[in-house]
């Protein structure tokens, strides 16, 4: 567990040293650090509530960690870009609604479609959640790039134009349509917590960071985040990649939405709501810094698994629901504190 | 939708208002010229909700029906008063003779109510009403405490209650202090007590308005409570993710689920049998009364309705004609 950024950064050593510093870093790296968290939290959730300890549990975790990670990972390339998108939350309604609709009123399949019949219907619903996501991410680049409006006010207001959007097109009511609910259910429910839906999800993560940390125009991400004008000079085509950027961050939140619908069976308008922040949370929980050009995907993977087992297990040990924001907070406050601290060590 | 965004709404009003005061007159929604044209304004809680979408065909109705002028606002979809004072005041510069309004804050509202009836506009309320009542004709409101009453009923007779059996329920909600949320919960508590003494409501937890949220909710209950008899949806936003988590946990049936609210999707779901019963209101019928009450009270000087009326509840189960389904369904035109 190496950061790439970092490296970049951390003066040349002899490579004995190098390597003393790597092993170092695995050792107190985000990853290492959110997963001792992670089975911290595991076990104090146990001892309070015995029955957290279960494969329905997993089941319960990673089917709420499925549309937030889709998100948060393209949060990540956005904020390690050196931007931000606030319209995420919203695209997950949106997309869910244009697809609900598109199902419901084109091809006029309702809610008593359901199992391998809806399948023809869900293809085409995917592919139009997609669709709406992806244009909701040129339109950001278009306002970022060409207008020059600041990535935070651009997405401010596509996520406002999304919401407006989708309350017209539903109405404000859920637009129910057909459904495989099998599609997001667990393989089994005492041993494997996976649905098809989350094993979509997880290649998908997989090859983004993939793309994100091995191949080269992925890694110009970092560049542009640390210093866009630097890029620009090293001859990267700046608003090209960011173009890509934004479209992926739409095209995952599309994917969200067509999850979001296949967990509801409907496409609801307020399905999204403040999910932005909720990826934002994970992706710096993650120890991707907000001022750009630093960032693992795993951690922000992991990341959002820690948001969902606080959730989890709050409810699970019967919590007031408000302490959750609050633990949340605590976690947000102490992964970046930790993230500076580790910084200053690796300087000095 | 004619004003999807509150600015365009805004500006709007501000364009009639300038039309007004410059001696043309401007023709709203609905209504025949009557030989006394009567404008109503009626100033809404959120576009976006299901409910208003019902409310809005009922008072078009009766606005068509008594040859009114509807003059129909509102925001697009925040329920607050912040948005909605603005509204009010953008409205009643257009001068009409009657305002319906659903108050989104009892005090916060007060100073557009007496600025309204100082200007010799009539007043009502409607679902939701301000402190002072003393000076409005009529408040026309749904009875929650009586919703939570019926959906304990409702749930009890799914469960298959018996004096001496011990169940378990659970409560999704929307918020902690949404006001209809605390009625339903406290008809659904004070029932449960007095006549369910078996039944224990063993957790509640809160959606803030996301199905997502609801659906994650009840899926962590159905782990901590295997033997789940029950759940009560407090609302529309709670059903549909009730619904689903009961559906993709293949329990349906085997875990009573009553909701609340007559979404249009959560209606069919009574047939299929995932809802043992959905509570609705009567949005439509609250606003016709209103805007009948304000006819006869312009025209004749006087009214036969109350200063108070409480429309009650319905239950909506697979005993309900289709009729009574579609009446109370929350339809949009």
């Amino acid at each position: 567990m190496t950061d790439s950024s970092q490296a970049i950064s951390v003066t040349p050593t002899p490579a004995a040293s190098a390597r003393k510093m790597r092993a170092f870093d695995a050792l107190t790296s985000q990853s290492s650090l959110l997963l001792g968290v992670l089975v911290i939290l595991i076990i104090v959730f146990t001892i309070l509530e015995p029955k957290f300890f279960s494969v329905a549990t997993a089941s319960n975790i990673l089917t709420d960690w499925g549309s937030i990670v889709l998100i948060a990972v393209g949060q990540a390339f956005v904020i390690i870009s050196g931007g931000i998108d606030l319209s995420v939350g919203a695209v997950i309604g949106l997309s869910g609604v244009v697809a609900a609709w598109t199902m419901a009123s084109v091809l006029g399949l309702d809610q008593t479609v359901k199992g391998q019949d809806a399948w023809g219907g869900l293809l085409v619903g995917a592919a139009v959640s997609i669709g709406v996501g992806l244009l909701v991410g040129l339109i950001n680049a278009f306002l970022i790039n060409v207008l020059k409006i600041v990535p935070f006010i651009a997405t401010l207001s596509t996520m406002g134009a999304a919401l407006g959007l989708s309350v017209v097109i539903s109405q404000g009511a859920p637009i129910g349509s057909a459904n495989d609910f099998a599609l997001i259910s667990s393989f089994s429910p005492q041993w494997n917590p996976l649905s098809p839906a989350l094993v979509v999800v997880i290649v998908v993560v997989t090859v983004l960071g993939l793309y994100l940390h091995k191949a080269r125009v992925g890694l110009y991400t970092y560049a542009i985040g640390s210093n866009a004008f630097a890029a620009r000079a090293a001859g990267i085509n700046v608003a090209r990649h960011l173009t890509w950027v934004y479209a992926v961050s739409g095209a995952l939140a599309g994917l969200a939405g067509i999850y979001v619908y296949i967990r509801l069976g409907a496409g609801s308008p307020s399905s999204g709501t403040g999910r932005e922040l909720d990826a934002i949370a994970a992706v710096v929980i993650g120890g991707v810094s907000l001022m750009g050009g630093i960032g693992r995907l795993s951690g922000v993977v992991i990341g959002a698994l820690i948001l969902f087992t606080v959730q989890s297990g709050l409810i699970m040990i019967g919590v007031e629901p408000d302490w959750k924001k609050v633990v949340v907070a605590v976690l947000i406050a102490a992964a970046v504190a930790a993230q500076v601290l580790r910084k200053s060590d690796g300087r000095s | 939708m004619k004003t999807p965004f509150r600015t365009v709404a805004v500006v709007g009003a501000l364009a009639a208002a300038s039309i007004a005061i410059t001696g043309c007159t401007t023709t709203e929604t609905g209504g025949e010229p009557a030989v006394e044209e009567i404008s109503i304004a009626f100033v809404m809680g959120a576009e976006s909700d299901p409910f208003f979408q019902a409310m809005k065909v009922g008072a078009e109705e009766e606005a068509a029906a008594q040859g009114v002028e509807l003059i129909w606002q509102g925001d697009p979809a925040n329920y607050s008063a912040e948005t909605q004072i603005p509204i009010v005041d953008a409205v009643l510069a257009q001068q009409p003779d009657a305002l319906v309004l659903i108050p989104t804050d009892p005090v916060a509202l007060q100073a557009s109510v007496d600025k309204a009836i100082a200007a010799g506009i009539v007043v009502a309320n409607v679902d939701t009403r301000v402190d002072d009542l003393s000076n409005v004709l009529t408040f026309i409101t749904g009875d929650n405490t009586d919703g939570g009453a019926k959906a304990a009923d409702a749930l009890a007779a799914k469960i298959g209650y018996e004096e001496g059996g011990s169940y378990e329920v659970v409560v999704g909600l929307t918020s902690p202090t949404a006001t209809t949320n605390v009625g339903r919960l406290d008809g659904f508590t004070a029932q449960i007590e007095a006549e369910y003494p078996g039944i224990a409501i063993v957790d509640v937890a809160y959606s803030e308005s996301n199905p997502e949220k609801a659906a994650t909710n009840v899926n962590n209950w159905l782990t901590k409570y295997p033997g789940l008899d029950g759940i009560f949806a407090i609302d529309g936003t709670n059903a549909s993710g009730a619904a689903a988590a009961l559906e993709a946990k293949g329990l349906v049936g085997t875990v009573g689920l009553v909701g609340y609210d007559a979404y249009p999707d959560n209606v069919a779901k009574i047939e299929s049998g995932i809802f043992t019963a959905l509570i609705a209101q009567d949005p439509a019928e609250e606003a016709r009364l209103a805007i009948r009450t304000i006819v006869e009270f312009i025209r004749n000087g006087s009214t036969s309705t109350p200063a108070e009326v409480v429309i009650p509840n319905v239950t909506l189960d697979a005993n309900t004609s289709a009729a009574d389904l579609a009446k109370y369904t929350y339809v949009a035109n």
